[in-house]
């Protein structure tokens, strides 16, 4: 079996049945897509596949051969963040962040698929699937609906804190 | 303070969007272990007997322990108050809790583990269980914990005590008395990530233990204390945790996962499934919160007696702290110069439970503030009024013998009045924090009033 992972093309030797978010997680080292409850019902494991989310935990490797697959890895780097990723930094619309690759990209193929502004009822509709336990998802709805308004584009966008303030640089995660 | 009220970005933020952010899960470190779990499957019940001979024969299987292996098995929250352990880390001879573990095994993948677990072999001795606090008391209610049903270590007493002015001549003066009962329920805390550890033996000897603890030295103190090991054997790794809420106080995983890594001598790692989190990783308590307040007819509390049951459910663990915070929050945000608090810690055959969001707190402030709804209706008052005139202020005396410096009761309340549109008269929109004087210092508040900051 082959997969297309991020723009990679890669060759599986997981057994066909193995869900996708286990060949990602161990076999290839991709830990983005995560595993809340391997039964469909969080939403944490999603990625895309041909551009559409779905639920890794749930789909076998062996369905999918073939196909392109998108985890958060490949959306963008601390260095030039999608729309999505920068609407979410810059509204605090991630807490502890295990929720976050999954609402990220879920986000991203709504706004493709829109491809323009959303709609809060579209956005509740698309991250239905998806539960954070620290927001209360009104940053989050705020984020996707900002980033598909094209309001934000960029990490300069960030709020800076002025001189004499104590330096808080984004370093992203110490671990 | 230059950061207050300043916008700056999340320090993780750029981790978390990126799905950079390691989680412990996200560790890779060869060759790792998997654990699982040999879980009680009665409430209550003697073990009988325990073989896991089939177990250790199977293919894969690396480790298995039994609370014999164990250095120090039983272990309490509170040993260094001088309260003793009542907890085993492996049940030992019985079970009091469904799902409760008994032994635990580590193998080269999940599914070998598990098949480990389900080839031991186990027989029990059903007892009687008890579920609900408040039978716990009866007569006929089976014994189920060692002290007895009732946490028996407040000092002299087997109960939490609040004891502020004269309770009795407050309820003789009073024109209504005002009754309650509050019941909130266990919460499962639900953290997206599930209990989670991986242990990696050092060659120095050493245990390097990556955690999603929310606490990392009582964590440190609880692997240290069953391992019967210095602090200085454990490097632990935290500070990424994919939510908590309380239910990662607990040292849920660590410590197998530590003996298991010891036995094996590998890397070692335990992630609970969500089956297991909500089963058996300990909730937020039930209570049955009784409350009854003396009230005069102008709308002031002259008392409260209260009665508190704490579902601790088979173990102690941080429940009688959680009973205590519980306790200095009786009163609520309002001045009541004489109180009755009785609480009880109580065990039952449920999962332990611990803290959640506002550990002990949350339960009373929502009897509280239901009660001050209740007591507006009976007395036929505003209830914002009735807050406003009760808040607390700066030279109150609390519940516990704390004088407020900085109350906020009045401002907050004056706030959400605000938010929610509700139009107050002037005299209490004027209302603010400062000592009570003129109306607002009845003669029955004037022993509690204390300007000079000493505490009672």
């Amino acid at each position: 079996m082959n997969l297309i992972v991020n723009g990679s093309e890669v060759e599986i030797v997981s057994p066909p049945l193995t869900p996708l978010l286990h060949v990602l997680r161990d076999e290839l080292d991709i830990t983005g897509p995560k595993a809340g409850c391997q039964q469909g019902g969080c939403g944490t494991c999603t990625v895309l596949i041909d551009g559409e989310p779905r639920r890794s935990c749930l789909t076998a490797v062996a369905a999918v051969d073939g196909a392109s697959i998108t985890t958060i890895e490949g959306v963008g780097q601390a260095e030039e963040l999608s729309a999505v990723q920068a609407a979410f930094y810059k509204h605090y619309a991630a807490q502890c962040g295990f929720c976050t690759p999954g609402m990220v990209l879920a986000a991203t193929a709504l706004i493709e698929r829109k491809g323009g502004p959303v709609e809060r009822d579209e956005v509740l509709e698309a991250l239905g699937g998806h539960y954070c336990r620290c927001t209360g998802y009104v940053k989050i709805i705020d984020a996707v609906m900002a980033a598909s308004r094209g309001e934000v584009d960029s990490v300069d966008d960030l709020p800076v804190p002025e001189p004499g303030q104590p330096e808080v640089l984004p370093k992203g995660s110490p671990a | 303070m230059k950061a207050v009220g300043a916008r700056l970005p999340r320090y993780d933020g750029l981790g978390h969007v990126t799905g950079r952010t390691q989680f412990v899960d996200d560790v890779r470190v060869g060759k790792t272990l998997w654990v699982k779990a040999l879980r009680s499957t009665h409430h209550n019940a003697a073990i009988t007997s325990l073989d896991t001979s089939k177990a250790e024969a199977m293919k894969g299987v690396r480790a298995i322990i039994t609370h014999k292996d164990v250095p120090k098995n039983v272990y309490g929250h509170l040993e260094g108050l001088g309260v003793p352990g009542d907890e085993p880390l492996l049940a030992d001879g019985e079970v009091r809790w469904l799902g409760q573990p008994i032994a635990a095994v580590a193998a080269e993948s999940e599914a070998a583990a598990q098949a480990a677990v389900e080839a031991m072999e186990i027989s029990y001795e059903e007892r009687p269980a008890l579920f609900d606090i408040r039978n716990a008391l009866d007569p006929d209610a089976p014994e189920i914990h060692q002290w007895g049903n009732v946490y028996p270590h407040y000092g002299p007493y087997n109960h939490r005590r609040v004891r502020k002015g004269d309770i009795d001549r407050a309820f003789d003066e009073a024109d209504t008395i005002v009754e309650g009962v509050y019941r909130p329920q266990a919460i499962e805390q639900v953290p997206m990530e599930t209990q989670v550890s991986l242990v990696v033996p050092e060659a120095s000897g050493r245990l390097t233990i990556y955690s999603c603890t929310q606490a990392m030295y009582f964590s440190m103190g609880v692997v240290a204390a069953h391992l019967q090991v210095p602090l200085n054997k454990l490097k632990f790794v935290g500070g990424t945790v994919g939510g908590g809420f309380g239910g990662k106080v607990d040292t849920a995983t660590e410590t197998i996962c530590a003996l298991l890594a010891l036995k094996a001598r590998k890397p070692v790692k335990w992630r609970w499934t969500r089956e297991e989190e909500f089963l058996v990783s300990s909730t937020r308590a039930p209570w049955h919160i009784e409350l009854q307040d003396a009230v005069s007819k102008e709308g002031w509390i002259l008392g409260r007696r209260t009665v508190t049951l704490h579902d601790s459910g088979a173990y102690a663990r941080f429940s009688p702290y959680g009973l205590t915070k519980h306790a200095f929050h009786h009163s609520g945000a309002y001045t009541i110069p004489n109180l009755r608090f009785d609480g009880f810690v109580v065990f039952t055959n449920r999962v332990p439970t611990t803290a959640m969001r506002g550990f002990g707190v949350t339960s009373v402030s929502f009897a509280v503030e239901t009660h001050m709804n209740r007591i507006a209706e009976v007395m036929g008052l505003d209830p914002w009024e009735l807050r406003l005139k009760n808040a607390n202020r700066i030279g109150d005396t609390s519940g516990n013998g704390v004088v407020l410096k900085d109350p906020s009761t009045v401002a907050v309340t004056l706030a959400a009045a605000d938010r929610v549109g509700i139009e107050l008269s002037a005299e209490y929109r004027g209302m603010n924090e400062e000592p009570r004087t003129g109306a607002l210092l009845p003669e029955h508040l004037v022993a509690q009033q204390n300007l000079n900051g000493e505490g009672a």
